[in-house]
């Protein structure tokens, strides 16, 4: 996430030591992108996982009972 | 906005199921990537205190409270509009009492022209003219560094364009209320001057 936002947020051109107004605002917004989309692409694997846990679940029962 | 202090790739563990029970009613143990994934971005996710000392940065104290509050504070756009009016009313100030010094033509009577000024007069002038200069001074680096913020916190970039924007909004401001040309030449005019000054700077 450091590297991503550096990346995005701070030209390469460093002309003063501290980080600027619209710098900071970039990383604000950077951060809270990367982490809300990083929780949703969490909760869709999560669906995912359980969508093929499920799957396997009615296949094991099948081959159970058969 | 959570903190995380984990690496930010879940680990894909692709472990197979257990084997099937033998068509008994135990129902089948969970498989272990849905249950990291809950433990990692789910439902039983730990909060985790983040350290910004962790992430590989030299380490510092962490910031108090006030500390935080204080540098928001002076970093947000209303206060720097509110340096900028103070310090122009300052310079206008200065500027005008300098400008009314060399441009002599305080006291000037019809009747006699070759009459010298009493000091009371010349200094009624000075502070006139100081005023003045110092409210037109103020109002105009107050505007611009308002919009100049506020177009550096909307585009989130710091670079010449801000200054060049905020100049034309500021001079088209001023001018516009002498006629949309006057507001049009207003605008180049303090836009260039903002972008020479800003070169000059950087």
């Amino acid at each position: 996430m450091t590297q991503a936002c550096h990346r995005k947020c701070v030209p390469p051109h460093y002309k003063d030591a501290e980080l600027s107004k619209g710098e900071s605002v970039c990383l604000d917004r950077c951060v809270a992108k990367y982490l809300e989309v990083h929780e949703r692409m969490g909760k869709k694997l999560t669906e995912l996982s359980l969508q093929d846990e499920e799957l396997l679940r009615r296949v094991q029962q099948g081959a159970g009972t058969a | 906005r959570r903190a995380r202090g984990w690496c930010p790739r879940p680990v894909m563990v692709a472990v197979p199921p257990s084997p099937s029970a033998p068509g008994g009613p135990e129902p089948p143990p969970p498989l272990q990537y849905s249950m990291l994934l809950q433990h990692l971005v789910g439902e039983q996710r730990r909060p985790r205190a983040w350290d910004p000392g962790a992430l590989g940065g030299i380490p510092s104290p962490p910031k108090s409270e006030e500390q935080k509050m204080v540098e928001r504070a002076m970093e947000s756009c209303a206060f720097k509009a509110a340096l900028a009016c103070v310090g122009g009313f300052v310079l206008g100030g200065a500027f005008g009492v300098f400008t009314a010094g060399i441009d002599t033509n305080v006291g000037f009577d019809p009747k006699d022209p070759y009459r010298t000024p009493t000091a009371k007069e010349v200094l009624k002038d000075m502070g006139q003219r100081g005023i003045s200069y110092a409210k037109n001074f103020a109002i105009v680096g107050a505007m611009f560094s308002c919009t100049e913020c506020v177009v550096e916190s909307y585009r989130g970039k710091s670079d010449w364009k801000n200054s060049v924007i905020s100049g034309c909004i500021t001079g088209g401001a001023i001018g516009f209320r002498a006629g949309l040309k006057a507001g049009v030449i207003g605008c180049g005019g303090f836009a260039a001057f903002s972008a020479a000054i800003d070169y000059y700077l950087r």
